[in-house]
């Protein structure tokens, strides 16, 4: 048993360092999207998130939204559902747990 | 590799503005749950004292017969 975990131990830079090199490229091209696509509107983009939602409400108004065809409306469903789970990630990170408030 | 996708705008603040709103709702969720749960634990404390006594005092009465 000792002898065994002893290997183990042995195994383990090894082990990480296989880690490293398996996660290395994958991380860069998570990088190389998230960098464009996942970082926080500018300050100069929040206006035009304003008018766009001001164009939404406007469609909405005039009634193009019921001419949205139903691949588009889908995607903007997909689209919508993501915004929404990040209000749970959100939460998650506020009540500092996975699952569960832990009181 | 495809390129990186512009995002718009109002999704991008849609986006952070929920993991934010997500955020406070989180911890202020917690930190009004806390107390709560605290004085449940303290009554279910005192309650199971009190059962372990007349627990207690059972046994005792039924071994002296």
């Amino acid at each position: 048993m000792a002898q065994a975990v002893q290997k183990f131990v042995a195994k383990v830079p090894t082990l990480v360092g296989a880690a490293v090199n398996y996660s290395k490229p994958r991380l860069a091209t998570f990088w190389y999207y998230a960098r464009v696509e996942l970082v926080p509107p500018t300050p100069a983009e929040i206006p035009k998130a304003i008018s766009g939602v001001q164009d939404l409400l406007k469609g909405f108004q005039s009634g193009r939204l019921g001419q949205t065809t139903v691949r588009d409306a889908l995607r903007n469903g997909l689209v919508a559902t993501e915004v929404l789970m990040w209000f749970y990630i959100g939460e998650i990170i506020g009540k500092r747990g996975l699952i569960g408030y832990d009181v | 590799m495809v390129p990186p996708v512009q995002v718009s705008p109002l999704i991008k603040t849609a986006r952070w503005s929920a993991l934010l709103i997500g955020l406070i709702y989180g911890k202020q969720r917690y930190d009004y749950l806390k107390p709560i749960a605290a004085e449940e634990k303290r009554i279910e404390e005192e309650e199971k004292k009190l059962r372990e006594e007349q627990e207690r005092i059972y046994k005792q009465l039924s071994e002296g017969l």
